[in-house]
């Protein structure tokens, strides 16, 4: 499941960049989530237009499609921030210290890699559509805002990478437990409290158990 | 020393170089690299691999980023997946809404006077609440909040409130909508309508074993849970009310996916609007409002970003012929098919054991999913043919079932069965071995489930036979 971890901060430069950027990022998943919104109400805008009026909303279809992409990549550097891209942990979870940050800074370099390559490619299919005027089937719609989306969606990622690396070096410098602005690995428990905690909203917490 | 391994590299078959490239897949995800990152980097590098053999390092590099830069956008524009923000966004209105309290509610009432009759309850609102929720950790934390405390007060014993709450935490991965069926649907390419269809009696039998289970144990020792009486008639159908909506959103899914009214997002749609609305009107805040859709952003993007990063993988082992291989060896195995299914499932209850079961299905099925096809006797098999029984279409479906209810299983089996740890996370007064403890009768309940799913294939085949004319 999508975990939140825990995130230490302090007063560092690199803790700061950090929050501010969580703020950006969190603005980018929260249109993710609205996207998600609108899909529902075309969908129903849809279905209802199409039984009770006849009359389905043009180009639904197509509106769909191009939307995808934001709920899907909006939130990705976000989901990266908290810790919410599954995992198996299982291993690096009995390192401690230099070893473990070791490892960290490992992983986030492959994850890095594989982001600026995808980078490089999905700019390249954005810059086609881009070129040709690609349009949808059904009603036109022009193609190349969706696919611009991949490519600077993947770019706050790397950036979230490269605050992540950052923080792991200075994690292996130091030789410190812990490590500043990058999610920590969490025994079960803990992560199953964090993921208790997205399902009990305030709504809950009002209704007292009579 | 280079020149001579660039030579050997480029002179290996393409079946090898699947082999390796899957190896450093599994190297990357055991280091603690995020599943979707390392799938898509053992993806790109297979392709790397590949059009470098075939036309040089700087020629192959470019094909490599250029393919690998189309999956992203190409594979995520596809409408059929826009179910799973949609059904994950039902799950959190539901809760904020206090749908799922009113459930349990109704529950109570009407079933708490059997023998163990709050835990029956809790069974059959959890049923409830996966018919409108795609996700089981997510249901597990929800009732061990609303269930446990009400049946410790009336003292039941308290493993025996976890192990109910944990185990029924699962069913919402069979009773549709489930997120995690749609992403089986997508990765083996068939019919998302079908699969949910399919899933419905099996969870509906599940629950039935569970509620069988609950009472059983409950009239042989009475003190893990003593009935509870004293509702009116009255007092009953004033509690039904609250939980129309509940039965409203079922009806509308039913209705849409199986009488073809509309499409599964469609319906899903109109169900998770219909929620919003009731939450609206039960004074839900903007700032609730805002959680449920950072929450369901958060989600989707985990999940979509494993579905490309995936089927970059898939794409090169479709050049690689990997799955092609491993399915000729399998289906030509000295033994029968029964048994390789049965060792094949054993595979995934241990794999399932450690790691997250979205990443598990979708890191194997690519190569599993073909050979279980092969095993049952190719793509154009009819069920008379077969080796199990079930036409091709119908052994995916069947699989698909199976191997989703596995998967499941492990969200309760030590040692990181998450259900559990969710439901004692919760919960200060339980340690998380008095969970694993009052969970080991459902844990066998499960077993026979499984052995039944995979001895009458027609108690999955039914439904979509019926509806959809699937053999």
């Amino acid at each position: 499941m999508s975990g939140s971890s825990t995130i230490l901060e302090d007063d560092s430069l690199l803790s700061k960049l950090d929050r501010y950027y969580f703020k950006f990022e969190s603005l980018l998943n929260l249109i993710g989530g609205l996207v998600i919104f609108i899909i529902v109400l075309l969908a129903v805008a849809n279905i209802l237009g199409r039984k009770l009026l006849g009359i389905p909303v043009s180009g639904y279809i197509d509106w769909t499609e191009q939307s995808m992409v934001f709920f899907a990549f909006c939130g990705i550097a976000y989901c990266q921030r908290l810790g919410g891209h599954i995992r198996m942990d299982i291993l690096v979870s009995k390192l401690r210290r230099r070893a473990l940050w070791s490892f960290e800074l490992v992983s986030t370099i492959i994850m890095l890699t594989i982001t600026v390559l995808l980078i490089m490619g999905s700019y390249d299919h954005f810059l086609r559509a881009w070129t040709n005027g690609d349009s949808s089937l059904d009603i036109d719609l022009p193609i190349w805002p969706s696919k611009l989306v991949v490519p600077v969606m993947l770019t706050v990622l790397a950036i979230r990478f490269c605050l992540n690396i950052w923080g792991y070096l200075r994690a292996i410098k130091e030789g410190s437990d812990t490590a500043i602005a990058v999610p920590l690995i969490e025994d079960a428990r803990t992560q199953a409290e964090n993921e208790a905690k997205t399902v009990s909203g305030a709504s809950v917490d009002n209704e007292e158990i009579k | 020393m280079f020149a001579s391994l660039y030579e050997n590299m480029m002179n290996v078959s393409p079946i090898d170089m699947g082999l390796w490239i899957s190896g450093f897949m599994l190297v990357t995800v055991l280091i603690g690299v995020r599943v979707a990152f390392a799938a898509a980097i053992a993806g790109f590098l297979g392709l790397l691999w590949f059009f470098t053999a075939k036309l040089g390092f700087e020629k192959g590099f470019w094909v490599a980023v250029k393919m690998a830069g189309t999956v992203p956008h190409s594979k995520v524009s596809t409408s059929a997946l826009s179910l799973i923000p949609v059904f994950i966004l039902i799950g959190f209105l539901a809760y904020h809404a206090g749908l799922t309290r009113a459930l349990f509610e109704a529950a109570k009432r009407w079933v708490a006077w059997l023998p163990g009759g709050m835990a029956l309850a809790t069974v059959f609102s959890t049923a409830g609440f996966a018919a409108v929720s795609g996700a089981s950790v997510a249901t597990s934390a929800v009732f061990a909040r609303i269930a446990i405390p009400e049946m410790l007060k009336i003292g039941y014993d308290k493993r025996f409130a976890a192990g109910v709450v944990a185990a029924s935490g699962t069913l919402a991965s069979l009773i549709p909508p489930s997120a995690i069926l749609v992403i089986y649907a997508i990765i083996v390419e068939q019919d998302v309508g079908a699969l949910l269809m399919a899933g419905f009696l099996p969870g509906a039998v599940s629950a039935l074993i569970y509620a069988a289970l609950v009472i059983g144990l409950a009239m042989h020792n009475p003190k893990l849970g003593p009935p509870v009486g004293g509702f009116t008639w009255t007092e009953r159908f004033n509690v039904l009310p609250g939980t129309f909506p509940i039965f409203f959103v079922i009806g509308i899914i039913i209705f849409s996916v199986y009488g073809g009214w509309g499409t599964p997002t469609e319906a899903g749609a109109l169900g998770a609007f219909v929620i919003f609305c009731i939450a609206v009107y039960k004074g839900m805040k903007w700032s609730t409002f805002r959680d449920a859709l950072m929450e369901a952003s958060k989600l989707t993007v985990m999940i979509f970003s494993i579905i490309w990063g995936v089927l970059l993988y898939v794409r090169f082992l479709g050049f690689a012929d990997l799955p092609h291989a491993f399915a000729d060896w399998i289906a030509n195995l000295d033994q029968a098919p029964m048994m390789t299914l049965i060792f094949i499932l054993l595979g995934y209850a241990v794999l399932g054991m450690f790691m997250d079961a979205i990443g598990m299905l979708l890191l194997t099925l690519p190569v599993v999913f073909p050979a279980i096809i092969a095993l049952n006797g190719g793509p154009d098999v009819t069920a008379a043919d077969s080796a199990f029984g079930v036409s091709a279409v119908g052994c995916a479906i069947w699989f698909g079932i199976i191997v989703v209810k596995m998967a499941e299983f492990c969200l309760i089996t030590p040692p990181i069965g998450l259900n559990c740890f969710v439901v004692a996370g919760v919960r200060p007064e339980l340690s998380v071995q008095d969970v694993f403890r009052g969970v080991t009768p459902f844990f066998f309940a499960d077993m026979i489930t499984i052995a039944v799913l995979i001895a009458f294939p027609s108690i999955v085949l039914w439904l979509p036979g019926v509806i959809m004319g699937i053999v």
